[in-house]
């Protein structure tokens, strides 16, 4: 998931864009040509108000070194108050990811309307700085179940495996 | 100790408060933290406010949920990323609605039930009171002896 980096460092950010703003500030962007980092990873949300914390919480768990949330200008949005929802969201997972000493800026949220392509290449542009400079994320180093998890996997192939030779046997 | 009469004019007046002396109320209640999904069903349908939804989030509230819910599986992610144990509570904003621990208060509870049998994640449990733990503790040494 990971991509290289002109400067050597590997990292990924995904960016939950919304459709009316965002994206479409995404799609001019493209069309004019102007270079995104490569790091980045956009995904489309109706609107910003679908991300839930547990989408953002995931994506850093599963390779993301940042996510952004990028959607409509405050008080602007296509649904009325869905990106308000997204701003709360974000600030919760910034204090749960505080909370556990983790960077909070590892999650933030981003306006713009979607006839703003440069502000959306210099919010990207923003957070790959950010990210690049903050220590990497210490994946499953601390209190993990996935010791357990193996465990569990191998009694249960431990289980499976008598069943092989009889029925190869048979 | 018996209540005075302003005492029991006041304790009429508070909702559900002329049933703190009846049977069927009294219940012991116990509550599930790691359970509990936060959906304040139990706030909403307490007759004296002893629930309360807090403007507070338990962090290890996450981290006890069970594999395979809600908060489980947001306490998997965070578990795979945490440097330390949580600080401790957080501060919830305004419009985040489900992370929310709710406040029980026992003081203000009469022990009626209301919030077992509404809980949608069974994570309120009522014990009835035992009508033998009421009487003197019995004094079979004294008898044998």
């Amino acid at each position: 998931m990971a991509a290289a980096t002109p400067d050597g460092g590997d990292r990924s950010i995904v960016a939950f864009c919304c459709r009316e703003c965002a994206y479409a500030a995404a799609d001019a962007s493209a069309n004019a040509r102007t270079p995104l980092p490569p790091t980045v990873r956009l995904v489309l949300v109706p609107c910003t108000g679908r991300v839930s914390p547990l989408h953002l919480l995931k994506a850093l768990a599963e390779g993301a070194d940042g996510v952004m949330v990028a959607g409509c200008l405050l008080g602007q949005c296509h649904y009325r108050e869905g990106n308000f929802n997204a701003v709360d969201r974000v600030a919760f997972v910034q204090r749960l990811l505080k909370s556990v000493g983790v960077e909070p800026e590892r999650c933030r949220m981003f306006t713009m309307s979607a006839g703003e392509p440069p502000k959306f290449v210099a919010a990207v542009r923003e957070m790959d700085r950010v990210i690049g400079g903050l220590p990497p994320l210490p994946r499953s180093s601390y209190g993990d179940r996935t010791g357990q998890r193996e465990a569990t996997a191998a009694a249960a192939s431990r289980t499976a495996r008598p069943l092989e030779p009889t029925r190869g046997a048979a | 100790m018996p209540l005075t009469h302003r005492g029991r004019e006041i304790l009429n007046r508070a909702p559900g408060g002329h049933l703190r002396s009846t049977a069927g109320v009294g219940c012991e209640i116990l509550r599930h933290e790691e359970l509990c999904v936060g959906c304040g069903t139990c706030a909403k349908n307490c007759p004296t406010g002893a629930s309360e939804r807090g403007g507070f989030f338990d962090v290890q509230q996450l981290l006890d949920a069970p594999e395979g819910s809600r908060r489980g599986e947001l306490g998997a992610a965070l578990r795979v990323l945490m440097r330390h144990e949580p600080d401790g509570p957080v501060e919830v904003p305004e419009r985040v609605t489900v992370y929310r621990t709710v406040v029980y208060d026992a003081e203000k509870c009469m022990g009626c039930g209301t919030c077992a049998r509404n809980c949608p994640a069974d994570a309120i449990e009522a014990r009835p009171p035992r009508a033998d733990a009421a009487p003197s503790p019995a004094p079979a040494e004294g008898v044998s002896a």
